[in-house]
């Protein structure tokens, strides 16, 4: 009975913790993840699933560190830069990150409008509605209000797994090609590196470390709850692995096993499901895709503002009139707007624009992760929540292979 | 007299008495102790290491800056928490903004310079942290600056005058040592302090609790929302919670107790005076959400047989918050309650008028009543305070129209 307790106890304790690590790491699955998710798979069958458990290692190392300072200072990730390393380091990175995420911004609403093409609905009508929502739940909700909104778009992620069942893969070798060392022959493939690449690089984006220290902090999570926080995000980022894991092994057992290889996007994926895995795998897939764009499109526009403003020190905050903060709304509108307008424009470059989005985010990510590196190196700062030593070595091994990786992705995107 | 900014002088090269350029500035120092305003010194670094140039041996500062003596008499900087640096503690921090009432980031600090004798008075003035600071730093070196000069004269300046300025400083010795007592700050109305409040991250927020006074820091904390509330006096220590926790409203204090976890509340508890002790136990007994767990104790009554004097020395010793006063209770034998006056009433009646010739109808509710009939209640006969009564006809608290206006908020 005691036990029984206890454990619900702490049942309690974690889902009133769960949230800002959970949902960054989901988000990270948006139209570009579930791209480079579907694409591996197809190309390359269960031959790139021992991928999974380095990335998602790397995954959780980098997030909480994020949270981690989240928690301590109780600063938000662009408050910090600005107060160790100054105006003009902060300027320089936060224009970075307005361009990157702008471009991310589009790369979302692309999925958006591919998911919705494949039911035949136009995206002159799903892009401008999708816009006016996105810009409605941040508008009108409270942080709880939006967390719950978004918390529910997590779980809708279930519908990859499912389609992953539906499709019928082969268990035993997926599970084994998870677990088991990759054969040093595919390493000279250079299709199946730069997939790896592409797969790394899509993981960690700059926006997540910004996104989920301001919602660690709006939240009011402070040292003493780190332990259960620190579990939030270990949860969520098994369990983004764990989609990205079902979105691999669906393509691989139907798409690559009859050869079909050439898709591009996660709409592509989803086309060349229906006569493999059937309707429901298809429109699951379909579902699925447009849950991730809109969710990710939800949560960029205002991150970015808020993360620029915070930075630069302009007045940010939704409790605030739009007098009292121009700034702030300008950015999120204008995010907004030409984020979802040029996917409108007639002959858009679109996939050149994606493709440009990896590459401003692999541009962005290296100084981003070395400025977390330090300032969760200081004790100043953090005190005796700075890293310990092996930690340390862990978190900069990480680091130098994601940003190698990044920047190799960097140069084979420029290169075509 | 004239205005020169911090970014211009730091990096700037500095010449001893002989005319040759000895080292840069690192940083300007003002020793608060000494003169709240003034430059105490700067630190020059040097071949030789960091050095102090004192105040009263500057002879010009701006992009170059001229020390009356030379280089070999300047001390040796030893690193101290005595003293405000002004690039380290200032540039890029947050401060509280006293005037607009806001925590704002600085860009940059403005300092005024006034040649005395042979030498020049540097003294703070204000700080920019608008376009102008952001840009002239974001440029330097990169502008010419007489092109620079000029194209800053052109942006409105956005500068909070040091007077206004309240640093935040989570190290409460250095705070001693600075001189930071948030004077300012606890001048505002306690809910423009608790927006100010809410705006600072955790550290930020106890610093603040643990210097202002504690009659000022009980009506900001009532300000707060519940769990920015718990989270504070969470982080204090138990014996400074248990003089804050007193001086608030005994209602709002039994809803605060209540939402700490139980070993932390009766810490607290244990540390308060036995007299506010028991009244907030009593209101902690009740449930939150009842009339009881809304009221508070602290109202006026009087006797029946009292006239209107009498009720204005009441109000002349009463301690308790301002909307509790609106209404007077008038009590009979047994301490039952017979009648309400309005303040209105009093206010307008002769010193030796019956207070029971001026009682009105109330309106009371019984201790278990739910808030949301205690809302209705509010509603239906427009009152300003409500009295909670209880089995004997005995008053035992008033709920004021403010609870129920927080209630109602909070409710959605």
């Amino acid at each position: 009975m005691e036990a029984l307790k206890n454990w619900r106890v702490r049942i309690a304790l974690i889902l009133a913790v769960v949230g800002p690590g959970f949902i960054t790491a989901n988000v990270d699955n948006d139209a570009g993840g579930i791209a480079t998710y579907s694409v591996a798979g197809a190309q390359f069958g269960y031959t790139l699933l021992w991928t999974m458990i380095p990335i998602t290692i790397a995954l959780v190392i980098v997030q909480e560190m994020s949270s981690r300072m989240g928690a301590v200072t109780g600063k938000g990730l662009s408050d910090l830069i600005r107060e160790e390393f100054g105006l003009r380091a902060t300027f320089l990175l936060m224009i970075g990150l307005f361009v990157t995420n702008f471009f991310n911004i589009i790369a979302e609403f692309a999925g958006v409008a591919s998911s919705f093409e494949l039911f035949g609905v136009s995206k002159y009508i799903v892009v401008p509605l999708s816009a006016l929502v996105v810009w409605g739940i941040v508008v009108h909700g409270t942080y709880s209000t939006v967390e719950k909104v978004f918390l529910s778009a997590s779980a809708f992620y279930v519908a990859y797994i499912v389609s992953g069942v539906l499709a019928h893969p082969d268990w035993k070798a997926a599970a084994l090609s998870t677990v088991t060392r990759p054969e040093s022959a595919g390493f000279r493939n250079y299709g199946y590196l730069s997939m790896i690449i592409g797969l790394a690089g899509t993981t960690i984006a700059p926006w997540m470390q910004f996104y989920l220290q301001a919602s660690i902090v709006e939240k009011g999570v402070t040292a003493r709850q780190y332990a259960t926080s620190r579990l939030d995000v270990i949860i969520g980022c098994l369990f983004a692995a764990i989609v990205a894991w079902f979105i691999v092994v669906a393509c691989a057992a139907t798409l690559h096993s009859i050869g079909k290889y050439d898709i591009e996007s996660g709409a592509d994926a989803a086309l060349a499901l229906r006569p493999l895995a059937g309707e429901y795998a298809y429109l699951l897939f379909a579902a699925g895709l447009f849950n991730a764009s809109l969710f990710a499109a939800s949560i960029l526009p205002i991150s970015t503002a808020y993360a620029v403003c915070e930075g630069l020190g302009l007045e940010s905050g939704l409790d605030k009139r739009f007098e009292e903060a121009p700034a702030f709304y300008w950015l999120y509108t204008l995010l907004i707007v030409f984020g979802a307008g040029v996917i409108l424009v007639p002959r858009f470059p679109l996939f050149r624009v994606m493709v440009l989005s990896q590459v401003a985010n692999g541009v962005l990510l290296p100084f981003v992760l070395i400025f977390v590196l330090l300032l969760v190196n200081d004790r100043e700062l953090m005190g005796s929540y700075v890293n310990s030593r092996w930690y340390n070595l862990v978190s900069w091994i990480t680091v130098g292979v994601m940003v190698a990786l990044t920047i190799a992705m960097v140069i084979a995107q420029m290169r075509g | 007299m004239s205005i020169v900014a911090l970014s211009e002088m730091l990096g700037a090269a500095v010449r001893d008495a002989s005319g040759a350029v000895r080292g840069r500035v690192r940083e300007i120092a003002v020793a608060p102790q000494d003169h709240p305003t003034r430059i105490a010194f700067l630190i020059v670094k040097t071949a030789e290491g960091e050095r102090m140039l004192p105040h009263d041996e500057i002879k010009s500062a701006g992009a170059a800056v001229r020390a009356t003596t030379d280089a070999g008499r300047w001390d040796r900087f030893a690193p101290t928490d005595g003293v405000l640096l002004l690039k380290r503690d200032l540039l890029d921090q947050q401060i509280i903004d006293i005037h607009g009432r806001k925590v704002v980031r600085v860009n940059d600090v403005e300092l005024e310079s006034t040649p005395v004798n042979s030498h020049l008075l540097l003294n703070v003035v204000s700080v920019d942290v608008g376009a102008r600071g952001a840009i002239r730093r974001l440029s330097k070196g990169l502008v010419p600056s007489f092109t620079l000069r000029a194209l800053l004269e052109k942006i409105p300046p956005r500068v909070i005058p040091w007077q206004f300025v309240d640093l935040l400083e989570t190290d409460p010795a250095r705070r001693v040592k600075l001189k930071i007592a948030y004077k300012g700050l606890a001048q505002l109305h306690p809910a423009d302090i608790a927006d100010i409040v809410e705006d600072l991250p955790p550290a930020e927020r106890e610093a603040v609790f643990e210097t202002i006074d504690e009659e000022v820091a009980a009506e900001t904390l009532e300000e707060l929302d519940p769990d920015v509330q718990v989270a504070i006096v969470e982080s204090l220590d138990k014996d400074r919670a248990a003089d804050i926790v007193e001086e608030m409203d005994p209602d709002a204090a039994a809803d605060l107790l209540g939402d700490l976890p139980e070993e932390q509340s009766a810490q607290i508890l244990n540390e308060m005076e036995p007299e506010e002790r028991q009244e907030v136990t009593q209101l902690l007994e009740f449930g939150e959400r009842t009339a009881a767990g809304r009221m508070t104790t602290e109202f006026i009554s009087v006797v029946e047989t009292a006239v209107v004097e009498d009720a204005i020395e009441a109000l002349k010793e009463f301690e308790g918050s301002r909307e509790a006063v609106s209404t007077i209770y008038l009590t009979g034998p047994g301490n039952k309650l017979v009648g309400a006056v309005p303040l209105v009433k009093i206010a307008v009646a002769t010193p030796a008028a019956a207070l029971s010739d001026l009682s009105e109808p109330y309106v009371a509710c019984a201790p278990d009543t739910p808030q949301d009939e205690v809302a209705t209640l509010f509603d239906k006969y427009n009152l300003l305070t409500l009295a909670v009564v209880d089995e004997h006809g005995r008053i035992a608290g008033i709920i004021t129209a403010d609870d129920v206006i927080a209630m109602l908020r909070h409710r959605n």
